[in-house]
């Protein structure tokens, strides 16, 4: 949601500083005359969504929120409304659960090194297949972007495969040179590095998309000129093509943070969480809460925590990374 | 996004749950058994699948009758039945997983089992365990299920083994000499972590005269006999004995087959799938009792059939659950799928009576153990699993891991 607020805010604020069109107050005055027509044809338009997103979205987090502060259990399924109010005994239990701290560490470990290896390894394809490629550069593209839309089931398959500690093809090729390599899955050091990996690779290629489009909106004369002063390769990367490139940059960052913070299917897939809860994500943790144990006050709390999480490092990250050249 | 799916679900539950409370309960007095009607039936998994067949044969002896079979996978029927459950749209009959009556039981949306029809003394005292919570029966048992030990008879001969291992000492001896002298790379599969471990430990548990829950219904993880199980199942990961790291989705049939694993305690679903798999394996292997520690007493696993609360068609119902937990029902529904029949009188003809395989399991089953029905039986056997896992990764003695679970078990015990 506020992701769209970041590209559209800075247009909005041109439109207002521009000076034609009759200044702000002629505006308003029209837009007030004809404001009750529009609005009866404008939320009409949005029914459909509105519905929906009544229904399947705000309905669930206004219950989830109210939740939160019960002990709805197993018990409350069939009489929901004798859940007892616990106040924010949840939220305060939270922090006191060493599983929920390791899943909260796990998480934050899997973006720290995740978002940035991502983004970094994305850019880099996409300068790539913009610059240094020219044959096949549609087949690379492809390459890069299946893992994006395979799903994680056979994804999580072919890993398994490929990480397996016996006959995988990591331990094969290890045990052609003469190594061994780690049981990856298994180990509790080597698990999330695996599971990172496997995220990098599958998300590599939204960013590298974004990156190309991106690449191809920076002004060729730009480049040109930089050149024609002497930049060297390294140069133009720094100077030029990341600071164009910032509001991609920006968008992918946080779209990629949003989503590693939820990281859930990964963990689920391959190691469901183990070995000694080395793997265990805030999503998954919440998700076993909830459905195994059937503590859904409890994992509503949770569900809560996370996004407030999520809430403050986007803003934060929007903060920071705000275009402030223009 | 994942997070949105789960809020998603959490709150369409409560949204069903308000809506049942909205509509009250379907109640009346419900229909004859003779009257015209359609039964809907939940089965899970394999059952769910063949259980259609019993059906349509049943509908030509009762002509009044649809009876409706909805397979369910089981990575979802928990989720399901809750949801059902909150609707208040739950089947005329459901299986009910073991480790799941205790809860949906105290949801009050099971209907107690008529004793007219179906009596404990037919029945597996494990299985009849199974379908009883809190003093009352709500499930008539269907089948069982329980863990014998499944070993190669030609490595046996080669690590000098000449008969299998009849106590836990003689377990670990075997052991031994499958990987020294067979060549074996471990000398038997035990899990050593994650999901359901426990049904791995039970075993050993249950043989040393230890329990989760002892008969008065206190938790008793910490005993004596449990440390002492936990040290003897620990040790076969010290002493390399085990492997101690083993993947989600780990099929153990595949390293029985090339003798990677020669030993493994092992469901009666594994004798067919064993036979169908690896046909070359035929008479490399056996089955043989848990090997004994102050007794031989395995764990007991099954389902058993309930009728929802709400049903309008209890009396029918009833009688499809007792022809179904009926000596005949059992019978035919061994042929079918080789569940073991819950009945013992079905043990009485047949295969079931004659094939000494069969009498290994007949064996185990009679004296196999089940967890008591409880609520939250989910959450208190995951404590046991992180109890074993740290104990099999060498993080903690068995006697501290099994103090900690006492303590959270304590809290969760009803």
């Amino acid at each position: 949601m506020s992701l769209t607020t970041g590209p559209a805010a800075p247009q909005a604020a041109a439109v207002d500083k521009s000076p034609h069109g009759g200044g702000k107050a002629g505006r308003k005055r029209r837009a007030n005359r004809s404001l009750s027509k529009h609005n009866l044809t404008g939320w009409l338009f949005s029914t459909p969504f509105l519905v929906l997103f009544g229904v399947f979205m705000l309905f669930p987090i206004v219950a989830t929120l109210l939740m939160s502060f019960t002990d709805f259990g197993a018990r409350n399924v069939t009489r929901p409304l004798e859940a007892e109010f616990v106040g924010l005994d949840n939220y305060t239990r939270l922090f006191q659960d060493d599983k929920f701290l390791k899943a909260l560490f796990n998480t934050g470990y899997f973006v720290v090194v995740g978002v940035p290896a991502t983004i970094v390894l994305g850019l880099l394809a996409a300068i790539l297949l913009n610059n240094g490629i020219h044959r096949a550069r549609t087949l690379f593209r492809v390459g890069f972007y299946a893992p994006v839309v395979t799903t994680i089931v056979a994804v999580a398959v072919v890993w398994r495969f490929v990480l397996d500690p016996s006959d995988g093809l990591i331990a094969s090729l290890a045990s052609e040179v003469g190594l061994t390599a780690p049981d990856f899955l298994g180990s509790e050091t080597w698990a999330m590095p695996s599971l990172i990996a496997m995220a990098v690779w599958r998300n590599l290629g939204t960013v590298m998309v974004l990156c190309i489009a991106g690449l191809q909106a920076i002004p060729t004369d730009v480049r040109e000129a930089a050149r024609l002063d002497g930049a060297g390769a390294w140069q133009e990367l720094r100077g030029i093509t990341i600071p164009l490139l910032r509001p991609t940059l920006l968008y992918a960052t946080v779209i990629t943070t949003i989503g590693y913070l939820n990281v859930f299917e990964e963990p689920f897939v391959m190691t469901q969480g183990g070995p000694s809860d080395s793997t265990l994500t805030v999503s998954l943790d919440m998700y076993r809460e909830g459905f195994n144990f059937f503590h859904m006050g409890y994992a509503s709390a949770m569900a809560y925590v996370l996004f407030v999480v999520i809430m403050g490092i986007t803003v934060l990250q929007l903060r920071l990374l705000k275009d402030n050249t223009r | 996004m994942n997070r949105a799916t789960a809020t998603g679900s959490i709150a369409l539950t409560l949204a069903s749950a308000l809506t049942l409370t909205a509509c009250g309960g379907s109640g009346g007095a419900g229909v004859a058994a003779d009257a015209k009607q359609t039964l809907t039936v939940w089965a899970m998994g394999t059952e769910g699948e063949k259980l259609g067949d019993v059906a349509e044969e049943y509908e030509k002896t009762h002509s009044n009758l649809t009876v409706k079979v909805t397979p369910i996978g089981w990575d979802v029927a928990h989720q399901k039945l809750v949801a059902a459950a909150a609707a208040g749209k739950l089947p005329d009959v459901v299986q009910m997983g073991g480790s799941y009556l205790g809860e949906f039981a105290d949801m009050g949306v099971l209907e107690p089992v008529d004793s007219k029809t179906i009596h404990e003394t037919d029945y597996f005292p494990a299985a009849w365990q199974q379908g009883s919570y809190d003093g009352k029966t709500y499930g008539a048992p269907w089948y069982v299920d329980t863990r014998v030990l499944f070993y190669r008879t030609d490595l046996a001969k080669k690590a000098g083994i000449e008969k299998a291992p009849a106590t836990m000492a003689d377990l670990q001896s075997a052991a031994e000499a499958y990987q020294k002298k067979a060549g074996s790379k471990w000398g038997l599969s035990i899990q050593p972590g994650g999901l359901d471990t426990v049904q791995s430990f039970y075993q050993f548990l249950y043989s040393a005269g230890g329990a989760i829950i002892d008969d008065d219904g206190k938790a008793a993880v910490n005993s004596a006999a449990a440390v002492k199980a936990l040290e003897n199942y620990g040790s076969y990961f010290d002493k390399g004995l085990s492997e101690k790291s083993v993947r989600p989705g780990y099929d153990v049939t595949k390293d029985f087959n090339t003798g990677a694993v020669p030993m493994f305690f092992g469901g009666p679903w594994l004798t067919n799938l064993i036979d169908e798999n690896y046909p070359d394996l035929k008479d490399k292997w056996a089955v043989a009792p848990v090997p004994a520690d102050a007794a031989s007493v395995s764990m007991a696993g099954g389902s058993s059939l309930a009728i929802s609360a709400d049903s309008d068609h209890k009396a029918a119902a009833k009688e499809l659950v007792a022809y179904l937990t009926g000596e005949k029902g059992q019978t035919d529904w061994f042929e079918r799928t080789n569940d073991l029949p819950a009945n013992t009188a079905a043990w009485t003809s047949g295969d079931l009576a004659d094939d000494p395989t069969m009498q290994v399991w007949r064996q185990q089953m009679d004296t196999a153990r089940a967890t008591p029905s409880q609520p939250k039986l989910t959450e208190i056997t995951s404590k046991v699993d992180t109890a074993i896992e740290s104990v099999t990764q060498g993080k903690s003695s068995a006697k501290e891991a099994l103090d900690k679970a006492q303590s959270e078990i304590e809290g969760l015990v009803q």
